[in-house]
């Protein structure tokens, strides 16, 4: 099987938020990057599909120089090669140009099955995989928690809302979106990391067509912070304040 | 002339067999990888004296028989001389016994024989009939039989006062000692009593430092012990050297949970890999998988150990060797990914350590305005619970006059990673950290985690890192001496009637307290006695466990044990065992002086319903200064 | 035009459709809102009683059991037919299956997860977390209408949905949608069987530590688990002494939970267990202790004696 996955490079979780001097994108040079989360069980998941069925792992990605970082962690935990789709301008790319750039270098490679996260840490618009999809004229399915190669298609478990699920079978060549938490991640091991080193990354060039489809005009920071409310008063009093809060405030009941 | 004739065929045969079995071993040495190192001579020196000669070691933790060992011990060494003429003899070189000296040597040696026969039968007594749990289940044939031979040595000497050479009693003794001593060298190769070889080698060699590994080289592809071909030359001596005493076993926090964890077993089972011959076989086919899991890299096992071995550098290297291949556990996994993405073992945000420094008011380091760095560690950051003690210590440092600042960022020291034998993310995180305190340039560094202290105060220093770092007990031992105690209304005239002068403070009645000795404040830094200072000058009244000072029992935290609850696995809890310990004392109260030691006790309480109070060191004395200095 | 494609199952209409018409209402100008799928003709009557200008009916058999191929191409002719400037559709895990084909399809932008529309001189902007939430972006779209756009769940209320004074007229929209040409196959869908207690998928969890001093005590966790709908858990010490069984762990030796409310009854707040739910999405804890760790991290708290508190908890709950 012919797995490719396509992982994002994104600041990390405990990146503390600075902006550009234009205010609509991020500082970079003060971020920490890491693979995406998604992403990473993606590329968990293409592995445990390659070693019950053979084939090979690729892992895609589109970004600056720097996203090789991912490339190589993506590499070290046995992925077989690499495709890098290098542009400066795919660091704040929208999710249209992101999967132009990827379904360009992607197309001729012929991938029986292409993996990506459900979205993105970052700008989290939960498109590139199915617009991907669509770019390479193929069928998908999206926020998969499990998935079973059957003949000449597979066979996915679909999350849906409420704790309800539901298979889907479809042919290949197909796409998938993969939700988080769907199996237990392997770390990159010493070996793997050594091994990393000389497995070949290709690199690609952006093509200058697909243009993109959405601009942020403003990024700030949001007005209400994460701080405790402590309830007080009679028990009762106390109670009903939460369960007003709980449904106003927080809307979870 | 037929007699020394014979006696040359007996002696070459024996000392053939003795040179062919050790030449074996010297070989498998040989073969090794070398990982000998003779740094830091004087201690090394000291040391010999101190344990070998002096056996100081060998008697400390089992005083009885300790002292027996040495009476053998010495009287072995004393009787020398005298075993070398009397060959000499035999064989016909040279015959010194006619000497006036070899005959006052003779009656000097005869207290050193009284001493060994009263040695070796206490000691033949212990093991045969008292079994003490250390020496195996079951009774080993070749220590009675050497044990029997060391006593026939001594019988035969001085019955050498009592018969005449030139009788046929007198001569047959004579080739009874002569034979028994043959018969002793030939059998002491491949048996535990290589030790009177290896031994004072071993301890010679053994490193300065407790569990002591050498980094990983990656540029060398080097990654941990994988197969008996990696185990180095120092661990192929110490697997040779073992005399089978059981110290490390009835020490192993692991082995007092019923764990199947044995340290013991593991050097046995590494010597009878060694002798094997294979040396491609997989180190996790001779000790069983689990069991390299069990550690928590305490090292009660190595600092009991009277004849140097080291055991944690062959437990840690396996480990990485199987981390290397993928095969650590599964809660290893979530850690190694809560450390790669989040630089902290939790897996949580650097929002809250934010949250922190913040709300106690901390400044970022700078090294022209702040005396000290306070290193927060990943407890410190993110360990609600754990930072009530750092409030207190902040307090103790204020109220002092002290200034300190700590770092914009911290990531973990990678302690855990290394521990658990995962190089190269400790060496990730040691490298990241290491920039950024050479760019904050602290002179002293304090921290509340013994663990910190070790990683940054030791591994740090094989990346050319040296700074002073130390545990905050021991600072604020320094600047806290001379304070007074928190008191009544004793130190102000007027609010005594009559204005007349108080006469004393009013102190505070004694605390009674228990101290849980953290394994890598005692026994890594030796840092025992700041912590009881502080306890008693603030006023507790200190009840000792039964395990303590630099001989801890381990509270299980240690070698990613913190994360692993495996309620399948035979035995109880580390923590659950420590706490009973501690209980034990009939304090009421457990100080505590590492977040990790507080973690897992507390659980322990949680988990056994008691209503034992524990407080952190820090906080214990911050509420006990003086309100009037602060 | 603002066309709002609302969602249903098998005639159960999503409550989520509610919540876009009510964002449409606060863009202005006319709405029409889509139903689409086997039998439609249930939800858009209860559609119906919205101030918007007209429900249009898809119906086609291929449109049901969902499946993105059919999806994209009877919207993508029905959109065509319509000739709407903006689409507005919840942000469910269905449109998320679909929406960015049909929207790649007809080469138009989509903007997802919007929680907030500013009505300006000039273009609608669209508002949306970044970053885990840590920043907001206001977004516009580029190129031709119509755009697509998509909205955060709970982001805008049901009950702001401004109700006509007659019903809305409804009519049916003639979609032709070739059945051979979807690729995939859906199985009937299923809910998880609960044999095994899997508090990773709980959408609400009630935890209970060392403050509920006795197994007995457990009932006041579990009534008050039964009336918001939550799943009960626990702390390792009642897991250790049996008054729970282990699957209802939560901590670093036990299960990691997310769910989107965390009630923690008597829980100190021990660093294990913290790891274990740090990833709720608010927290309310309820102890005697003012000081205990869990207060740090909980969004809501009161500090008091749970035995008076939950039942308190349960009364107003029930009565709202």
């Amino acid at each position: 099987m012919k797995i490719a996955v396509c992982i994002k490079q994104v600041p990390t979780r405990e990146w503390q938020p600075r902006l550009d001097d234009s205010r609509t994108w991020i500082r970079e040079a003060d971020a920490g990057f890491e693979m995406n989360e998604p992403d990473a069980y993606a590329l968990e998941e293409a592995l445990r599909l390659k070693e019950k069925h053979g084939g090979e792992v690729v892992v895609c990605s589109a970004g600056p120089a720097r996203v090789a970082q991912v490339i190589r962690e993506a590499l070290a935990r046995g992925a077989d090669r690499a495709i890098h789709v290098e542009d400066d301008a795919l660091a704040s790319a929208d999710a249209f140009v992101t999967a132009g750039a990827l379904s360009a270098a992607m197309r001729d490679d012929g991938f029986d099955l292409t993996l990506t996260g459900l979205q993105s840490d970052d700008q989290g618009f939960a498109q590139v995989g199915v617009i991907l999809a669509e770019q390479l004229g193929l069928p998908h399915a999206t926020i998969i928690m499990e998935v079973q190669a059957a003949g000449s298609g597979v066979r996915v478990k679909r999350e849906l809302e409420g704790g309800w699920f539901q298979w889907v079978t479809m042919p290949l060549p197909a796409v998938l979106t993969i939700q988080s938490g769907i199996n237990q991640l392997r770390y990159a091991t010493l070996k793997g990391i050594m091994a990393a080193k000389r497995k070949e990354i290709r690199k690609a060039s952006m093509s200058a067509t697909a243009s993109c489809r959405q601009k942020i005009v403003a990024l700030y920071t949001p007005e209400k912070s994460k701080k405790t409310q402590i309830l007080g008063g009679s028990p009762a009093e106390a109670a009903r304040e939460l369960v007003r809060k709980l449904r106003d405030e927080a809307r979870v009941l | 002339m037929i007699e020394t004739l014979a006696f040359w065929i007996l002696f070459l045969a024996f000392v053939g067999a003795f040179t062919a079995q050790v030449a074996r071993r010297i070989q498998i040495i040989r073969a090794a990888p070398d990982t000998l190192s003779l740094d830091n001579l004087p201690f090394r020196v000291k040391r010999f004296l101190v344990d070998v000669v002096m056996q100081r070691r060998t008697i400390a933790e089992r005083p009885a028989a300790g002292l027996m060992h040495a009476f053998v011990f010495w009287g072995f060494v004393a009787f020398g001389g005298y075993t070398s003429i009397e060959f000499l003899r035999g064989l016909g070189i040279v015959d010194l016994t006619g000497t006036g000296w070899f005959a006052g040597y003779r009656i000097v040696l005869v207290p050193f024989a009284v001493a060994v026969l009263v040695g070796i039968v206490f000691l033949l007594i212990r093991r045969a009939f008292i079994r003490p749990v250390g020496l195996g289940s079951k009774v080993s044939l070749e220590s009675i039989v050497i044990g029997l031979f060391i006593a026939a040595l001594m019988v035969t000497f001085l019955l050498t006062f009592q018969l005449d050479e030139g009788t046929v009693p007198g001569h047959a003794n004579w080739w009874v000692h002569m034979l028994v001593i043959l018969a002793f060298l030939a059998l002491i190769p491949a048996s535990k009593h290589f030790h009177l070889v290896l031994s004072p080698i071993t301890v010679f060699l053994k490193s300065p430092e407790l569990g002591n590994l050498p980094n990983l080289d990656f540029e060398k592809e080097q990654v941990g012990l994988e197969a008996v071909k990696d185990l180095g030359s120092k661990m192929a001596l110490d697997a040779f050297t073992c005399v089978e005493c059981g110290r490390c076993q009835v020490n192993c926090p692991a082995w007092g949970a019923g764990k199947a964890l044995n340290p013991k077993a593991i050097i046995l089972q590494t010597q009878e890999a060694l002798l094997g011959g294979d040396r491609e076989t997989r180190l996790g086919t001779i000790y069983s998988n689990e069991v390299l899991w069990q550690c928590t890299t305490c090292g009660a096992c190595e600092n009991q150990c009277p004849v140097g071995i080291e055991h944690l550098p062959i437990l840690i290297g396996a480990r990485r060797g199987l981390v290397s291949n993928g095969e650590a556990p599964g809660y290893l996994g979530a850690m190694y990914n809560n450390l790669e993405r989040r630089s902290n073992i939790w897996g949580l945000g650097y929002d809250q350590r934010m949250k922190f420094v913040q709300s106690a008011a901390l400044e970022t380091f700078d090294p022209v305005k702040h005396d000290v760095l306070v290193w927060l560690g990943c407890a410190g950051a993110f360990d609600a619970d754990f930072q009530k003690s750092l409030r207190s210590l902040f307090q103790i440092l204020r109220g002092r006059g002290v200034r300190f600042g700590v770092l914009a960022k911290e990531k973990c020291t990678g302690d855990p990673a290394k521990r658990t034998g995962n190089e190269y993310m400790f060496q990730e995180l040691a490298t990241a950290n290491i920039e950024d305190l050479r760019a904050a340039g602290p002179r002293k560094i304090l921290t509340s985690c013994p663990h910190c202290v070790k990683t940054i105060g030791r591994d740090y220093r094989k990346f050319g890192y040296d700074v002073d770092i130390v545990h905050t007990s021991v600072y604020v031992e320094a600047v806290t001496r001379g304070v007074p105690l928190t008191s009544g209304a004793a130190t102000s005239t007027a609010s005594v009637p009559g204005g007349a002068a108080a006469t004393a403070p009013t102190h505070h009645p004694r605390e009674i307290v228990t101290f849980h000795d953290p394994c890598y404040l005692g026994r890594y830094g030796g840092t025992v006695d700041e912590p009881r200072a502080l306890l008693s000058r603030f006023g507790a009244d200190i009840r000792e466990p039964e395990r303590n000072r630099e001989n801890p029992y381990c509270c299980g935290a240690g070698g990613g044990l913190l994360f692993a609850d495996k309620e399948e696995e035979p035995g109880s809890r580390i923590s659950d065992v420590r706490f009973k310990q501690l209980r034990a004392t009939g304090a009421n109260t457990v100080v505590t002086a590492c977040p990790f030691c507080s973690i897992m006790l507390k659980g322990a309480q949680a988990s056994g319903q008691a209503e034992t109070q524990f407080v952190d060191l820090m906080t214990f004395v911050s509420s006990r200064l003086h309100t009037g200095d602060l | 035009m603002i066309l709002v494609i609302a969602e249903q199952r098998e005639g159960k209409l999503n409550r989520a459709s509610w919540e876009t018409i009510a964002a449409a209402q606060t863009m202005g100008g006319d709405i029409v809102v889509l139903v689409a799928g086997a039998s439609p003709t249930g939800p858009a009557a209860d559609l119906a009683a919205a101030r918007v200008k007209e429900i249009v009916t898809v119906e086609h058999a291929a449109l049901e059991p969902y499946t993105p191929d059919a999806f994209v191409a009877g919207l993508q002719n029905a959109i065509t037919q319509l000739s709407p400037t903006y689409i507005l559709l919840p942000h469910t895990y269905q449109t998320r299956d679909f929406a960015p084909k049909l929207a790649a399809r007809m080469d138009r932008s989509l903007i997802t997860d919007v929680t907030l529309v500013k009505i300006g001189s000039s273009e609608p902007v669209f508002v949306r977390p970044m970053f885990q939430g840590k920043l907001t972006a206001d977004v516009v779209p580029v190129g031709e209408a119509p755009h697509f756009i998509t909205f955060q769940i709970g982001a805008f209320g049901v009950d702001a949905v401004a109700k006509g004074s007659a019903a809305a007229p409804v009519r049916a929209l003639s979609v032709p949608v070739d059945a051979s040409a979807i690729r995939e196959k859906p199985e009937a869908p299923f809910q998880q069987a609960k044999q095994a207690v899997d508090l990773s998928q709980a959408e609400r969890i009630v935890s209970v530590g060392r403050g509920i001093k006795e197994q007995a005590n457990i009932q006041v966790a579990e009534r008050l688990a039964e009336a918001i709908g939550a799943e009960i858990a626990a702390s390792r010490p009642i897991c250790d002494a049996g008054w729970l069984p282990m699957e209802r762990q939560v901590g670093s030796s036990g299960q990691t939970v997310a769910p989107k409310l965390y009630l923690a009854l008597g829980i100190s707040g021990a660093i294990q267990h913290l790891v274990g739910m740090k990833g709720a999405g608010t927290i309310v804890a309820i102890n005697k202790d003012p000081d205990a760790p869990i207060f740090e991290v909980a969004d809501y708290g009161i500090v008091g004696d749970l035995f008076e508190v939950v039942p308190a908890i349960i009364e107003a709950v029930k009565a709202s």
